[in-house]
């Protein structure tokens, strides 16, 4: 009979997994709160994202660089840099000229933004996968041994820990900061917000920056656990992390973060119980049933008729 | 500026015509397409299948061709993946190729073998290892490796010869070539007395397997085998080797690759691979070897003398049959054994080797590898 170790195991890689869910969650959900749209190239964001850290990582180590220190603040640093430009640009090109049209002209837009970033990424790094070394190897066991007890690696604390400092972060600067309030000023009423003096071009602008830089920190932190990065790894993630966003309640900051531990609970739990290959039914099923009975997600509030 | 000019053209007119008459004076060349994947995540694979492939019609060549024709490679990519492959093989149809050493993951080499046989293409498969793919009674369709069926009794007898383990985990991706290998373990195992404590799939392209190696641990056992490629055992090694969970892993030939090495790291050390006899440590190969290293080529993957072999056998098929008709040369093949650099080969009624043998290897952290005596 599988014990207690066991389930609390599942927990602890459910948990992990779902963190980086909820990270790159926040990107689809800050957009769609502001201008009701999907960045529907977010996934390639995070793609680039893990590139740079990769390159980042590389180099750092090919110069003699190989403090583990150095090599996690060059990788943070390069790659949240470089994906918030790519979400700045893709607000700029894919977005902005298009704004107050059709709704759907910046959907296609986006998906054409996608479809470029990861032909960019493909011709200029290869199809195949690329290595990150496992950087923090080790882990920190709970209970009798490794193979009875729980076993957390360094990384799958590392993700916790900085997972939980940046929604700390995130949390803050939406609630206290005049740039936070503005953003929910925006997400409730972005008309209204313009008239009162708030430069809204600006405060969508800064939205994709915030959840480009979330992406990449995820990015980071998944490629230091996985290791194998490649230009279609965005797709699977996006969809993913999307599907966190909705089940949460697409639109709600916290609603994200729920979703996507819900999520990556789900689906460790999914794959234990009736075997790996059934995980993405799993959670997908999950999806269903709380968009049957909640359809705006678990957090989402109910669409109100604007007048 | 244009009196140069029109000399220039006059030049270039001179040598297109020159070039015309050269091209008739020599006979059409046989044409050869090299399918298999260039991109996509076992593009490793496609190389060592290209680089084997196009050194045997470089040699060739320079040996004065077959029949006085000389023979012409040219490289199709299906990224191993079966839609693409269906719609390279008919483009290699369309193209008028007769003659295809290809392709390479099994899922892909199916589909595509399918159209050969109809359109009448000779077909040689120097990686697909499935069973399946010569099942279905085709004339055109052969290949120089050995089956999943031989490997999967080598790593069975293996594991319950040598290593004699407590309790067996079998994992597998789901796909053609990983199952069937998988399934083939397991029935050796079985066979044998050996119960397999767990039999499951994952996804290939996951990329966590935390809740894979939980239920391991559950499971309690300490001998995993792995029916797949190197990027999804590349990430179980290493998720492994972070879980602390304390198993030995084997393979098949498909996860032998540097990358496993690159992904797994130190945790890539003492894994058991099934590959194919190491052509490239015989004796009577070494030029080659030395060939290919002189090209900045490694000869040690797998797949690269077994796509020198295909080559070969499509010239002396030719050879023996005096003529490049695919129907011909596939008799041929089948009626004759044939001298190549992966040794004597002589084909079943199927399109088998009658006989291909696999031995295990242990892998190391530095993509190296040593025979397990």
């Amino acid at each position: 009979m599988p014990d207690l170790y066991h389930y609390l195991q599942q927990l602890v890689n459910g948990l992990t997994v779902g963190s980086t869910y909820a990270l790159i969650a926040i990107g689809y959900t800050m957009v769609y709160g502001i201008i009701g749209m999907i960045n529907f190239a977010h996934g390639e964001v995070y793609m680039i994202a893990s590139y740079v850290a990769f390159i980042v990582i590389a180099g750092l180590s090919m110069l003699g660089l190989d403090q583990l220190p150095l090599l996690m603040a060059g990788a943070f640093a390069a790659s949240i840099v470089v994906a918030s430009a790519y979400g700045y640009s893709i607000e700029r090109i894919a977005y902005r000229p298009l704004r107050g049209g059709n709704r759907l002209i910046p959907l296609i837009s986006a998906i054409g933004m996608s479809i470029f970033l990861q032909n960019e990424v493909l011709l200029s790094q290869g199809s195949r996968d690329k290595a990150i070394p496992s950087l923090l190897p080790g882990n920190l066991v709970i209970g009798e041994s490794a193979m009875h007890g729980v076993v957390i690696s360094w990384i799958q604390m590392l993700i916790f820990a900085v997972t939980l400092l940046v929604m700390l972060g995130l949390h803050l600067f939406i609630s206290r900061s005049r740039l936070g309030r503005a953003c929910r000023a925006c997400a409730e009423d972005l008309k209204m917000a313009g008239l009162l003096g708030i430069d809204t071009h600006r405060i969508i602008a800064l939205t994709f920056v915030i959840g480009a830089a979330l992406a990449a920190v995820a990015a980071v932190l998944l490629g230091l656990q996985y290791g194998v990065i490649n230009p279609q790894q965005g797709f699977l993630a996006g969809i993913k992390a999307f599907t966190a966003a909705v089940l949460g309640g697409i639109g709600s900051i916290p609603g994200a973060m729920l979703g996507g531990l819900l999520l990556g609970v789900a689906e460790a739990f999914g794959a234990d119980l009736f075997g790996d290959p059934y995980k993405d039914v799993v959670a997908f099923g999950l999806l269903i049933l709380v968009l049957l009975f909640r359809p705006t997600g678990i957090l989402g509030r109910p669409e109100v008729e604007k007048v | 500026m244009h009196k140069a000019t029109r000399h220039l053209s006059r030049l270039f007119a001179a040598l297109a015509l020159a070039g015309a008459a050269l091209h008739a004076a020599a006979a059409e060349p046989i044409r050869i397409a090299l399918a298999g994947p260039v991109t996509g995540p076992v593009a490793q694979y496609g190389d060592m299948q290209f680089i084997g492939a196009k050194l045997a019609i470089e040699r060739i060549n320079q040996a004065g061709g077959v029949n006085g024709r000389l023979l012409e490679g040219t490289v199709y990519d299906d990224a191993c993946d079966p839609k693409q492959a269906v719609a390279v093989a008919n483009k290699i149809v369309n193209d008028g190729i007769a003659f295809v050493v290809g392709h390479l993951c099994s899922s892909s080499t199916q589909p595509a073998a399918d159209i050969y046989e109809d359109e009448g293409v000779l077909m040689i498969t120097p990686a697909a290892t499935s069973p399946q793919i010569t099942a279905q009674g085709h004339r055109l369709i052969f290949r120089t490796i050995g089956l999943d069926s031989l490997q999967g009794p080598t790593a069975g007898n293996f594991i319950t010869e040598r290593i004699k383990p407590g309790r067996v985990a079998v994992l597998h991706d789901k796909q053609q070539y990983g199952e069937g290998i998988a399934s083939a373990v397991r029935k050796t195992l079985r066979d044998k007395g050996v119960e397999v404590a767990l039999y499951e799939g994952i996804n290939a392209g996951d990329k966590d397997f935390s809740t894979m190696i939980a239920k391991l641990k559950q499971a309690g056992v300490d001998f995993v085998y792995y029916g797949g490629y190197h990027p999804e055992l590349g990430l179980l090694l290493r998720q492994s080797a972070e879980k602390g969970l304390k198993v030995r892993f084997m393979g098949p030939e498909g996860v032998g690759n540097k990358e496993l090495s690159a992904i797994a790291g130190g945790a890539a050390e003492g894994l058991l691979i099934t590959l194919p006899r190491a052509f490239d440590q015989a004796p009577e190969n070494q030029p080659l070897v030395e060939a290919f290293k002189a090209k900045n080529q490694d000869p040690s993957g797998p797949f690269v003398f077994p796509a020198y072999a295909a080559v070969q056998l499509i010239a002396q098929g030719i050879g023996k049959a005096g003529s490049d008709d695919p129907e011909a040369v596939a008799e041929a093949l089948r009626d004759n054994s044939f001298d190549t650099v992966t040794g004597t080969l002589a084909f079943d009624a199927r399109g088998d080797l009658k006989d291909f043998g696999f031995e295990v290897y242990e892998w190391h952290r530095d993509a190296t590898k040593t025979p397990v005596e």
